[in-house]
């Protein structure tokens, strides 16, 4: 049992931080499809910066940097080149993924896995089981509960809530809505950024082509699974990462008769299914409110 | 006209605004920028024999194109190429597995038209859902995606794997020589014949029919259609299965033609290229073809850059996701100003 909880709480820490960056956009009322990319360039960064300096930190902040950068460009395209973030998301998530594969190709010349020197500090001996969990899958719980605090007790989180639902009515109350959603997307970057170097540096220090491997997806699914919710999201996340968790043991506990292509599909489908459920409660609004212009 | 040629003049601009962003990312990842550039080009078009390579990508990318505009100009987003893509390959392919020995003629037309039908199908529960329940298009395709690449998997791995195939990747006993539309090659009369059909074809319905006229309008306003009198669930349900056919032609195609069988996993960016297409076309069949033909040419180059010049294939995948990045800009007719669900 308290194997399951720490594996599972490994397996859903990076895309729970992912999918809370996309809460926040969610909030904003930008469907980020680029988290699967912010993910990726987090990790990457993440590691490559541990190799080549030899300093954690200074690793973390190159990840959540990078994400920030990231973020900032897609808010540009998306809000002063009016472009359609759904399309300018998933654009996003190539150049993370193409970007990434280039970067370690130019730095190290070869597709191979690089490896950090250290990982981000676990908790250690004298928690017993629970010695593996890094500092950020301790954190992690602190982080959805303020995110939770900012979106529904503060100001900002109720005026980015207004924002993304209904611009009109926010810009009349003396809120821009372009603002706040810059704020949304680069505060979004940094969680990205520490999602994917909880990936790569929370467990095996390593870093190789692609190992996001749709997660990004996932944590975005997670947010539209959870409503939008900091903790929905969260405990969509966890969920997923139950299922995935079940779906390796049920292929050690049953071998070949557990069509391991189809225990990974649960997620997938357990996603549509919320999607779809969601939405007859809802009464069946997409949530892309994309805003309307004159001109 | 002068509405198209701007249109032209935009997609142009953004297309070279995303190479100088490519260019100021090979620059800083250590690569020169004009050699990588070049040597791009002289793999997508100048090189011996790289406009057949180009036709070779470029005939199923249109046909896949053609689908998303007709999907995109109802106002569906139907990201879901990819997925429809595999399902019309596995569809083709277990076509071929349970016809052994049947007359080739039979074989080839029955096997394109599951590709068709198990794409179209694909394409049909997300539609479904979207417009009897407001669900989202966009998360149910893109999770149909997913699935559909783990259904990949699967096919390859069990119900129709080739035993004496070894390796990580899996794939599919190969279909009979006489049954193939094309050699591994890829280009042939019969690929070529069947692509300017579709082309014809799509162009018709998007510019001649009643549908494509409809769903246009639908695209732009969906309400006044309804208003209007048309039943825009029809519509819409039709704009997704046609989508998911021409999508599942594609990979049918590639099945009986180039590959000659099933791999796993093959042709991962043929969707998101096919999406692409589609929005560098504005939206229209005609422009598809040049851009089809464009992006056909990268496709190539990124198979020929790591081996000739010994640069990374990744360089394609950030010029297309650049491209991506920016092809929407301001180039938003109405109909993606805002979407709405319609019941």
């Amino acid at each position: 049992m308290i194997d399951l909880i720490v594996a599972v709480l490994r397996e859903a820490t990076p895309m729970i931080y992912v999918a809370m960056a996309g809460v926040l956009a969610q909030r904003a009322g930008v469907w980020n499809l680029g988290l699967e990319g912010l993910m990726i360039t987090g990790a990457c960064a993440a590691v490559v910066l541990t190799e080549q300096t030899g300093s954690v930190a200074l690793g973390l902040l190159g990840a959540v940097g990078t994400c920030v950068i990231l973020s900032a460009l897609l808010w540009l395209v998306i809000e002063k080149l009016r472009a359609n973030p759904i399309i300018a998301g998933l654009g996003l998530t190539g150049l993370g993924l193409g970007g990434t594969d280039l970067a370690v190709q130019a730095i190290y010349g070869s597709e191979g896995a690089v490896t950090a020197p250290a990982g981000i500090p676990t908790l250690g001996p004298g928690f017993g089981p629970f010695a593996v969990l890094d500092l950020l899958v301790v954190a992690m719980p602190v982080v959805v509960f303020a995110l939770w605090v900012l979106l529904r007790r503060t100001r900002f989180g109720l005026r980015l809530a207004a924002c993304g639902e209904h611009p009109f009515a926010a810009r009349s109350v003396g809120a821009d809505p372009a603002r706040m959603r810059l704020i949304a997307l680069l505060l979004g970057g940094a969680l990205a950024g520490l999602g994917g170097a909880e990936l790569s540096l929370g467990g095996l220090q390593i870093f190789s082509v692609g190992m996001t491997a749709g997660r990004g997806f996932m944590a975005f699914a997670a947010v539209i699974f959870g409503a939008g919710h900091p903790v929905g999201a969260t405990f969509a996340a966890l969920f997923f990462a139950l299922v995935e968790y079940l779906g390796i043991k049920a292929q050690l506990v049953f071998g070949e008769r557990a069509p391991r292509d189809f225990v990974l599909m649960l997620p997938y489908i357990a996603t549509v299914l919320g999607v779809w459920i969601s939405a007859r409660l809802r009464g069946g609004v997409p949530l892309s409110s994309v805003e309307m212009r004159d001109g | 006209m002068r509405a198209r040629l701007l249109a032209v003049g935009r997609a142009v601009a953004f297309v070279a605004l995303a190479l100088v962003l490519c260019g100021v990312l090979f620059e800083a990842a250590g690569f020169s920028a004009p050699d990588m550039f070049a040597s791009i080009l002289d793999g997508a078009f100048l090189s011996d024999g790289a406009l057949l390579h180009d036709l070779r990508w470029a005939c199923p990318l249109f046909i896949s194109a053609t689908g998303v505009v007709i999907a995109f100009r109802c106002g569906y987003f139907n990201v879901g190429t990819q997925g429809q893509f595999y399902l019309g390959a596995i569809g083709a392919a277990v076509a071929v597995a349970v016809m052994p020995g049947l007359p080739t003629i039979l074989v080839i037309v029955v096997a394109l038209l599951a590709g068709m039908l198990f794409g179209a199908l694909w394409a049909f529960w997300p539609g479904w859902l979207r417009i009897h329940s407001g669900t989202d298009e966009v998360i149910t395709t893109l999770m149909g995606n997913f699935i559909a690449i783990l259904l990949l998997i699967w096919v390859t791995s069990g119900p129709l794997k080739d035993p004496s195939g070894s390796g990580q990747v899996t794939a599919s006993l190969p279909v009979p020589m006489a049954d193939r539309i094309s050699d591994d090659g890829g280009v042939s009369a019969l690929i070529l014949g069947i692509t300017i059909a579709v082309g014809i074809a799509a162009w018709v319905l998007v510019n001649r029919t009643a549908f494509g006229v409809l769903g246009g309008l639908a695209g732009r306003n969906p309400i006044m259609v309804t208003w209007q009198g048309a039943r825009l669930s029809r519509l819409g349900l039709g704009a997704f299965m046609l989508s998911g056919a021409t999508a599942g032609l594609a990979g049918a195609m590639e099945v009986l033609g180039p590959d000659g069988r099933l791999v796993s996993g093959f042709s991962p960016t043929h969707g998101f290229t096919a999406v692409l297409i589609g929005l560098v076309a504005n939206l229209s069949v005609s422009g598809s073809v040049i851009a089809a033909l464009f992006f056909g040419g990268l496709a190539s180059a990124s198979l020929y850059l790591p081996v000739i010049a010994g640069l990374p294939a990744a360089a394609i995948d950030i010029i297309n996701a650049a491209i991506a990045l920016f092809i929407t800009s301001r180039a938003w007719p109405s109909r993606f100003r805002f979407r709405r669900a319609t019941r």
